[in-house]
């Protein structure tokens, strides 16, 4: 029997938090996330404001590869393309007064990286699984390859990268990590929540039917150039989005912070979080970004700092890594979501069976 | 006023407080912490698990020695990958968790360099050295808190150039890495070449590693070069392109950079493929590890090392990465020790004041002879060949200066 989960009217039953303990979870998070930057130190806010950048990126990757079922590599790209055009528009536009030129620099970066997706998607339409991946691998390469070419240096800065300007919202400027975490923490949770509902809207349901299974959802009237290209926008955006953050966050860029290993990272973080899901992204960077901390803070306390095993203990680190990635797979392939989902679910029905 | 009991107590303790207050504030750390990145994993494994154990005999030399005006110092050294947003992180963790302990910082890459600079502002500032000679970083205008710890690429393509001249040459071609490390000497080296009147005959860009050797073989071969200049290789391209170049009968003199001549890599190469090397020339800024002559600190070097790399290859030969970062080490520790011994205190502004104030320094054996910094960069160096028989760099050039 399953209780406190009485619904009276459809509102209750349509709500996003539609049980207490989401309530409790989700509001308790964000209480945290408010005090935090009050009682964390320098490095934890250095971590805290790299999380929230990626996950606005992962819940990107989520969009696509998660609810559309279009894998992707090459998603580094996006971020690439947010960070470059917010750099180059807020040259292009320096005339502006500088409290409002963010305002018109993330959105117009945002915009760039939705177009690109767009046209970096066209090859979904024909290819699929693998082959798409390699698809967007290529397209990411280009997109480096492009930045770093001496004709667009004096935009783009070429392999020597570029200056970043200071964010600077209506007179507040946001030069410290503590007031970059406000804007990441803000838009972090706004993306997250735009996600959320998106798959509760006719766009997201057609996103589900396609990943479920496309042949079925065009015969159901989906229109496959449509929809795909439309999950490719939506999901470079949010990249975009993070690559606007990131350039914010940075005082350089450099084309090489954007290549393969970015975009492996974002698979990797929205695959350990689980796929399809709209907290899995939020676990998964969790993990790709805390645990290699804590596996050197622990190995640091257990050499002693010790400079004789430092070269053993850096390539131990990654191997440790590793070795957990590929359990955690094993054991929980549907990511940490499903492990949460899971004590949430007993939460709800104690004192009576987990079920 | 009178004095009663009283106001003399609270006179008292008011003067105490105000004496007393600034050493609170500026409480001297019990170790003083020097942080590091080093790439112990990723393609540049090899330099940085080369350059580590370096590490540990700086700090034991320069514990002995008493520190910084008696204090001991500490280095933290951690893993970069040879990924400039490590770096970073790496510096930023150090600033976080040594706070004013942590007097400076050693980054392992012209990008991580690059890319920590905009962040050296204010508190987050530290005397930051490292493993770059990067022509852009040498300018204290731009980047104030970071140094060269010998010449820029573009000084040793001057240096290059000038031997090429002095003897004989008239047409060089410079092949290079498409990379920014590839790049970055090769305006400076058009116009430094038309200066001394040579011919740029051939400017080829490949790639880092496996670059397609044939093709550029062959455009070297109708270049009609007597001289050609590597630039932006770590070794990679020895084999294919000076032993292509060798298979092809052509008689064309190789020249490269800091980064491409080091010994036991030419030794490698030598016993895997042939003596192919020979006469394979270069610029080194600092002496050979074996060229321990008039040397003291190099033998204060070799003895420590004796002692503690006792049974590995690094006893007898210290190589000339890990040299290289030891010279960055001993800049550091004299511009610290120059800044404690004024009675200031060891801010980033003091202390690279002092480093840039560094004259006619003697080294102990790195350079020819006295060096002094000149816009955060020491522009000095000699040309080396290297003979596969003797498995040596011998000197060709005297120290050139630029």
């Amino acid at each position: 029997m399953i209780n406190g989960n009485l619904k009276a009217d459809y509102g209750a039953d349509e709500r996003v938090l539609n049980n207490r303990n989401k309530q409790l979870f989700v509001y308790g998070s964000m209480l945290l996330l408010a005090i935090f930057p009050f009682v964390a130190g320098d490095y934890a806010m250095l971590m805290a404001c790299k999380m929230g950048i990626l996950l606005i990126a992962v819940v990107g990757v989520n969009v696509l590869t998660g609810y559309t079922g279009l894998v992707s590599l090459g998603h580094g790209a996006f971020v690439a393309i947010g960070a470059y055009a917010t750099v180059v528009f807020s040259n292009l536009f320096s005339g502006l007064p500088e409290g409002i030129l963010p305002l018109i620099v993330i959105p117009l970066a945002v915009i760039v990286s939705a177009l690109v997706g767009i046209i970096v998607g066209l090859p979904s339409l024909r290819v699929k699984g693998l082959y798409l991946a390699v698809a967007t691998l290529a397209a990411s390469f280009i997109v480096t390859f492009l930045i770093e070419q001496d004709l667009f240096a004096p935009w783009t800065g070429g392999v020597n990268g570029i200056n970043t300007p200071t964010a600077n919202l209506l007179g507040w400027e946001l030069d410290t990590k503590r007031e970059m975490y406000v804007l990441i923490t803000v838009l972090a949770l706004t993306t997250l929540l735009a996600a959320q509902n998106l798959f509760r809207t006719r766009v997201g349901r057609a996103f589900i039917a396609i990943r479920d299974r496309d042949y079925s959802a065009e015969i159901l009237g989906i229109s496959l150039l449509r929809y795909k290209l439309m999950s490719f926008a939506i999901s470079a955006a949010y990249c975009g989005l993070s690559g606007a953050l990131f350039a914010y966050f940075y005082a350089r860029i450099l084309p090489e912070q954007f290549e393969l290993d970015l975009s492996l990272e974002l698979v990797a973080a929205l695959i350990v979080g689980g796929m399809g899901r709209t907290m899995g992204p939020v676990f998964g960077v969790f993990i790709v970004m805390m645990v290699p901390e804590l596996i050197k803070i622990a190995m640091g306390a257990a050499t002693g700092g010790s400079l004789e095993l430092a070269r053993y203990t850096g390539p131990v680190q990654e191997i440790v890594f590793g070795l957990l990635l590929v359990t955690f797979l094993l054991k929980e392939p549907l990511g940490i979501n499903q492990i949460t989902d899971r004590i949430l679910r007993s939460a709800n029905r104690w004192p009576f069976a987990r079920g | 006023m009178t004095l009663n009991r009283r106001t003399f107590l609270a006179t008292g303790a008011a003067a105490t407080a105000a004496m007393g207050a600034p050493m609170i504030l500026n409480a001297q750390p019990a170790e003083y912490v020097l942080g590091a990145s080093l790439p112990l994993t990723g393609p540049f494994a090899t330099a940085g698990q080369l350059v580590a154990p370096a590490f540990a005999l700086a700090q034991k030399l320069f514990n002995d020695e008493g520190g910084i005006a008696g204090t001991p110092i500490k280095f933290v050294t951690e893993d970069s990958g040879y990924v400039p947003q490590n770096t970073l992180a790496n510096y930023q963790r150090a600033l976080a968790t040594e706070g004013t302990a942590l007097v400076g910082y050693f980054a392992d890459s012209t990008g991580a360099m690059k890319l920590i600079a905009p962040e050296l502002k204010g508190e987050n500032a530290r005397l930051m050295g490292s493993t770059s000679f990067a022509s852009e970083l040498a300018n204290p205008e731009t980047h104030p808190y970071q140094y060269l710890s010998g010449p820029t690429y573009q000084d040793q393509f001057d240096i290059l150039m000038q031997n090429i001249k002095n003897a004989g040459g008239t047409k060089i071609a410079i092949i290079y890495s498409n990379t920014e490390f590839g790049r970055d000497p090769l305006e400076h080296g058009r116009a430094t070449a038309e200066r001394l009147g040579l011919e740029i005959v051939l400017e080829e860009s490949t790639k880092a590693q496996g670059a397609d050797i044939p093709t550029h073989v062959t455009k070297l071969a109708q270049s009609g070069a007597e001289h050609c200049i590597l630039q932006g290789y770590v070794t990679g391209v020895w084999p294919q392109l000076i032993g292509g170049a060798r298979q092809f009968g052509l008689p064309v003199q190789f020249h490269g950079t800091f980064w491409g001549m080091e010994k036991l890599i030419a030794d490698r190469i030598t016993a895997e493929a042939g003596p192919f090397l020979a006469g394979y020339q270069g610029v080194m800024p600092y002496r050979y590890f074996y060229d321990r002559e008039d040397a003291p600190r190099y033998e204060q070097y070799a003895a420590l090392s004796k002692v503690m790399f006792a049974g590995t290859p690094l006893e007898n030969y210290m190589s000339t990465w890990a040299i290289q970062t030891m010279c960055g080490l001993e800049l550091a520790m004299k511009a610290l020790r120059d800044t404690a011994e004024a009675g200031k205190e060891l801010t980033a502004d003091n202390v690279a004041e002092s480093l840039s104030g560094i004259k006619d320094w003697d080294s102990g054996g790195f350079f020819g002879g006295p060096v002094s910094m000149d816009n955060n960069k020491i522009g000095t160096g000699r040309v080396y060949e290297y003979s596969p028989e003797t498995g040596l760099f011998t000197p060709v050039s005297d120290w050139l200066s630029t």
